[in-house]
């Protein structure tokens, strides 16, 4: 109990140098909001200093303006959502592959469903769950403004539904 | 000097023209007989593998997209066809991530109802695994008793769940079926005998010299890596690293039920086939104990339709390592976002720095060692980039290969069998028809 308080009171100082602070959501998780530029610094403080190494996945999320790419890191009972907001009209991130390695098909994964390009990502020109074929002119699926309709219609799928 | 068609080649090949003088060798998708299709891009140089690339997504239907136009309770039974093989535990782990969402509490009794069907699918799993790495290893007769006592767990999972696999037995705060009334005993006995079977195994594999040849020394990678790449389950215990979601953050009944978790550092498939093992009879210890230990009281809580605003998340230990489920509600009768990581997904960087170093042969043991969700062994099909030349393999073909790199008397030793029986085979066949 006691270790654990204490990584979230270390967590603490280094949200505050981020210029941010932590929001719990319940015992043992708690939400992180950070900048993009401070994004880089803050991982490589919870990763190297805090020894929080596993990164359970990278969710994406659709906020109407902004996209939400979190962090989910995991460590002695704690869960730490690490949030970066993105506007939509510049769907851009650095990549976090040279401060997790693991990270690598998370951020492929969100470039296909969310459009997010992930700079410094080495395999980023590749598409991971998306057919190679997928459509150009086609918005990335997981949108909210991406109705399931207009992909079907696109691909020519229509006969498929009952 | 390198032709047009060369050229072309390469640039389809993107970036790996840098190994222009290997073999890339396309593995997958199609495969008509196991399990589900995937796709690696392998760069050969002879016989030996040194680089990989994945392609997933071959199976990919949109599950979470789908979740964001249907109730939350539909949701729950959706999510639990994501694995024809460890169902209930992505039914667990939703509806954790929704009932933290609500005030509501899971009783007692419901939590260790749910622990006995997580261990007896863990058993089930970790049984067909053990299985179909006999099978691939060339040593057939591991396949048949493993998978013949795979039934007896499956049976008492039908006991109490009605179904096998998809149990569809979970709720929202609760499960829908109570333990059957003197069920306790014929847990217990069978569960002894899958102990004694597990032991038998155990000293099958490190005796047997088919196991010992194809699985020692496979698929070694340093612990670090495997930490860096973040493995989950057992493709973390294997090197030592204690990463056990029922103990790091124990759900269900996991922290009442005594368990140990299983870690080894000799770090080969082999030490992935006894840590396989020893963790199915502490699984069958964990059942025996919740059976006997069960509390009395109700088994589930009703919950209202719409869940609160709000954003949770939830992981649990699933038979191939941790899964992992997001949910975000703005107050609807629908989730405004599902976000879903399955374990192979996190295993597949370790899976790739596995087969680094390894040969042709070693495919399919080192790729179904991490328990993968998919199976793609069918249809390989090569080009050697010098000559031009391109052929296929079927996946049988290709397990053929593998033993017989390993095993070049046996496999001469078949061919002689199979030679001398042909004229009487087609003697046979000429009198019937």
């Amino acid at each position: 109990m006691s270790q654990m308080s204490e990584t979230l009171t270390q967590l603490e100082k280094y949200a505050e140098e981020a210029g941010t602070k932590i929001t719990p959501l319940r015992k043992n998780e708690s939400l992180v909001e950070v900048v993009q530029d401070r994004l880089e610094p803050f991982l490589g403080h919870l990763v190297n200093d805090l020894q929080i190494r596993h990164l359970m996945t990278i969710t994406g999320l659709d906020l109407g303006q902004n996209l939400g790419i979190t962090y989910e890191f995991f460590k002695e009972r704690d869960t730490i959502h690490v949030r970066l907001l993105v506007p939509k009209t510049k769907p851009q991130a650095a990549s976090i592959v040279n401060i997790v390695p693991g990270a690598i098909l998370y951020e492929m994964e969100l470039q296909d469903m969310f459009g997010i390009e992930f700079i410094g990502n080495p395999w980023k020109d590749h598409k991971l769950l998306l057919p190679d074929e997928w459509p150009a002119d086609l918005p990335p699926p997981l949108l909210k403004t991406t109705k399931a309709d207009q992909i079907r219609r696109r691909l020519g799928l229509e006969a498929a539904k009952p | 000097m390198s032709t047009a068609p060369d050229q072309q080649r390469r640039e389809e090949s993107a970036g790996l023209m840098e190994y222009s003088t290997e073999s890339l060798v396309p593995f997958g998708p199609i495969h008509p007989a196991l399990k589900e299709p995937e796709y690696f891009k392998l760069v050969l140089e002879g016989e030996r593998i040194i680089n990989v690339i994945p392609r997933i997504g071959y199976v990919h239907r949109g599950l979470e997209k789908a979740a964001e136009s249907r109730p939350w309770v539909q949701n729950m039974y959706m999510f639990e066809r994501t694995c024809g093989i460890c169902s209930f535990v992505h039914s667990v782990c939703y509806g954790q991530a929704v009932e933290e969402l609500t005030m509501f509490q899971t009783p007692r009794r419901a939590k260790y109802l749910r622990t006995i069907i997580l261990e007896m699918e863990r058993i089930h799993s970790h049984l067909l695994w053990v299985g179909l790495m006999g099978h691939w290893a060339g040593f057939d007769t591991l396949f048949m008793w493993v998978w013949n006592d795979r039934e007896v767990v499956l049976d008492l999972v039908e006991a109490i769940a009605g179904n096998r696999v998809h149990k569809s037995m979970n709720a929202f705060c609760g499960v829908r079926r109570d333990l059957p009334e003197n069920m306790t005993d014929r847990i217990v006995e069978r569960m002894r005998f899958l102990t004694d079977r597990a032991r038998y195994y155990r000293d099958v594999i490190d005796t047997e010299e088919t196991m010992l040849k194809r699985t020692e020394n496979m698929g070694r990678v340093s612990a670090d890596t495997v930490e860096k790449l973040c493995a989950v389950g057992p493709m973390a215990r294997y090197v030592g690293l204690k990463r056990d979601v029922r103990f790091d953050d124990p759900y269900a009944a996991y922290d009442e039920v005594p368990l140990d978790v299983i870690t080894t550092t000799q770090g080969d498939v082999h030490a992935l086939l006894r840590l396989r093992l020893d963790e199915l009879i502490v699984s069958a210890n964990m059942v025996t104990y919740a059976v006997q230990n069960l509390p009395d009281g109700p088994i589930r809580v009703k919950i209202p339709p719409i869940i609160p605003a709000g954003e949770h998340s939830s992981h649990c230990e699933a038979p191939r390592g941790e899964i992992f489920y997001y949910a975000k509600s703005t107050g609807g009768r629908t989730p405004d976002r599902i976000k879903s990581r399955q374990p192979t997904m996190a295993n597949i960087p370790t899976a790739l720095e596995m087969l680094k170093g390894q040969t042709l042969a070693d495919i399919p043991i080192v790729l179904t060692a991490i328990d993968p969700c998919f199976g793609c062994m069918d249809r390989m099909s090569f080009y050697d980039t010098e000559t031009n030349h391109k052929w296929t393999w079927s996946g049988e073909q290709l397990r053929q290969y593998g033993i017989n790199y390993y095993f070049p008397e046996r496999a001469k030793k078949q061919r002689d069998i199979a030679r001398k029986a042909a004229p009487a085979a087609n003697q046979c066949l000429k009198e019937e028809f």
